[in-house]
């Protein structure tokens, strides 16, 4: 039964992780990573550590790659293919899985192929438990415990810093802090409810914009005629 | 005995008939209850609203789900030519799919002796409890979000993008205001965590935290008054508009299922599960249903929030969730701990 599960959730991680790399539409692409990732928690239950299976969904599958999803399907709708990228990217990232295959063969070579034939770590209770991972992060890695955070918010200040507002109109800091209220203040002129009831109008960016708005109105017959564009390259697409 | 611990370590391990029994029954209960709710829904909240809600089928019109959901299998399917066709027939299922797996946890009692054997009543008893229902429900959005992506329209993609910000948001605050509770009884374990209420429910120490955990669920359940994945009279439909026949009644379903879980997981976590208050100690076969109508309780709550609020708008339901109750949250979850370390 513990083979059969193996087995498919084995398959289903690699062919996950294949299709990562060899499909063409990024939405596919993260996809399958969800599904990779997936298997990967079965597989991690199979071994029993229920805690960073559950860890896995929740974290990668339900908020990372939710994340990637996001923006993926804002961006790449498929219809436009991934470019063949820069020949420097090219070569880096050759050197990179170059690296790291040699460093994974050498791991293998060493360890991994003397398991074979023998016998799996015994299964202690209790192993992989909330418990003993939590003991474990506290006692033994204190220190890398606490520097992964230190870094996870350092990112977390920097992508806050990085996605503040700066172009345009009022900023935050622009407006007064009042405790009494909670909700965000948002940049005017950025869509407000209030400019939708007509409460406030936008000053018109465009002095063009505010002639054609102040000048009375000329019925098309009357107007005089504009002459047709010159039909330009770009006037293919049509 | 060792081909059921195949799967992690359950508390307590069972024969393997025993367990499909116990899944079928689950899913029939679960299945029962999200008809009961529908219905509750629309009958309740026309008697709020001075009116009698749906009485022509059925006694008092109690077999209006039924005939609701009759209804939608039997309409013909059909999607726009835009839409993604594997994707739009998947997605619901998803839904739905998550929606149940979260039930397989939730207790109904503790251990009781059926033909000399030893059974649980409840699905599983991981050690990771109360993770485990997070699990599905983060797995969830991806539901929403192929559907509105898998559409092909407009429409449908902004209300999935809404509904995933909105679900994603608010999973960190329910999540930390559960946390709480965990340290409070020392487990995981959703069992643990009812026995451990025998004294007192958790809904005294855990004040704050359920009143987060309520909030957070409103949203995670995408129940009135924080509908904005929906929102009938402002959206065109949210992540559902191409949606019809079956699959919608499949999104529909996992809807009112996420409502049922929602409540559950509140009765077992601050409303001591099985447990009745007053040192009242029932037969064992009183359990599920103390549970049971625990639930129903906590569901007629949210359809009484649905007809009292207004919605609130899309910004400030954001801001309600990272600036009030994410820090709410991380407070409550930092004080327990703190006073756990002190009294013990």
């Amino acid at each position: 039964m513990s083979a059969v599960i193996f087995f498919i959730a084995a398959i289903g991680a690699l062919a996950g992780a294949i299709g990562v790399v060899t499909l063409r539409n990024p939405f596919y692409s993260v996809l399958s990573l969800v599904g990779h990732l997936i298997s990967l928690s079965a597989l991690f239950l199979l071994l029993r550590a229920e805690f960073l299976a559950a860890a896995q969904v929740i974290v990668y599958a339900g908020a990372v790659t939710v994340l990637y999803v996001f923006v993926v399907s804002y961006v790449g709708d498929g219809t436009v293919p991934l470019g063949p990228g820069g020949l420097r990217l090219r070569n880096v990232s050759m050197l990179f899985v170059g690296m790291l295959f040699v460093e994974l063969a050498i791991a293998i070579l060493g360890s991994g192929l003397k398991a074979i034939d023998g016998k799996g770590a015994p299964y202690v209770l209790g192993f992989g438990s909330p418990e003993s991972i939590g003991e474990a992060l506290l006692t033994k890695f204190l220190l890398p415990f606490e520097l992964a955070s230190l870094l996870l918010l350092v990112a977390a200040v920097g992508a806050v810093m990085l996605a503040r507002r700066r172009a345009g109109g009022r900023t935050l800091e622009d407006i007064a802090y009042d405790d009494t209220r909670y909700i965000t203040p948002r940049t005017l002129f950025s869509g407000t409810m209030a400019e939708a009831v007509g409460a406030l109008h936008a000053p018109p960016e465009d002095p063009r914009e505010t002639a054609r708005q102040t000048a009375p109105y000329v019925p098309p017959s009357k107007r005089e005629p504009v002459p047709t564009p010159v039909a330009d390259d770009d006037a293919k697409e049509d | 005995m060792s081909s059921v611990l195949t799967f992690a370590t359950v508390g307590f391990a069972e024969a393997w008939w025993i367990q499909i029994i116990k899944a079928v029954i689950i899913f029939l209960v679960g299945f029962t209850l999200v008809p009961l709710a529908l219905m509750l829904d629309r009958k309740l909240m026309g008697r709020m609203q001075m009116r009698y809600g749906p009485n022509r089928v059925g006694p008092f019109g109690a077999l209006q789900p039924m005939a609701d959901i009759g209804k939608l299998l039997f309409k013909q399917q059909f999607r726009p030519r835009t839409s993604v066709g594997f994707l739009f027939a998947v997605a619901p299922a998803i839904s739905m799919v998550c929606a149940a797996g979260a039930f397989a946890v939730i207790p109904f009692g503790n251990t009781v002796d059926i033909f000399g054997k030893e059974v649980g009543l409840y699905g599983i008893d991981v050690s990771i409890g109360i993770l485990f229902v997070f699990a599905f429900s983060a797995l969830s959005v991806y539901g929403l979000m192929l559907g509105g992506w898998a559409s092909g329209s407009k429409y449908s993609f902004l209300g999935a993008m809404r509904s995933a910000a909105q679900l994603i948001s608010y999973e960190v605050s329910m999540g930390l205001s559960l946390v709480g509770v965990v340290i409070t009884a020392g487990t995981l374990s959703l069992t643990g965590i009812v026995e451990a209420q025998a004294g007192m429910w958790f809904i005294v120490p855990q004040l704050v935290g359920f009143l987060i955990f309520l909030l957070a669920a409103f949203a995670e359940t995408n129940r009135p008054p924080f509908d904005l994945t929906e929102a009938d009279a402002e959206l065109v439909g949210g992540y559902s508009t191409e949606y019809g026949g079956g699959r919608f009644a499949a999104y529909y379903a996992a809807e009112y299922f996420h409502l049922v879980i929602a409540s559950a997981i509140a009765v077992t976590m601050f409303f001591g599960g099985w447990m009745l208050p007053f040192g009242i100690d029932p037969p064992q076969w009183v359990d599920p249903i103390v549970v049971i109508v625990k639930t129903v309780l906590v569901v007629c709550f949210f359809i009484w929030a649905r007809t009292t609020f207004p919605r609130p708008r899309y910004d400030q339901l954001m801001s309600l969730g990272w600036k009030i109750l994410l820090p709410l949250a991380t407070a409550n979850a930092l004080v327990t701990a703190i006073l756990v370390v002190v009294t013990h």
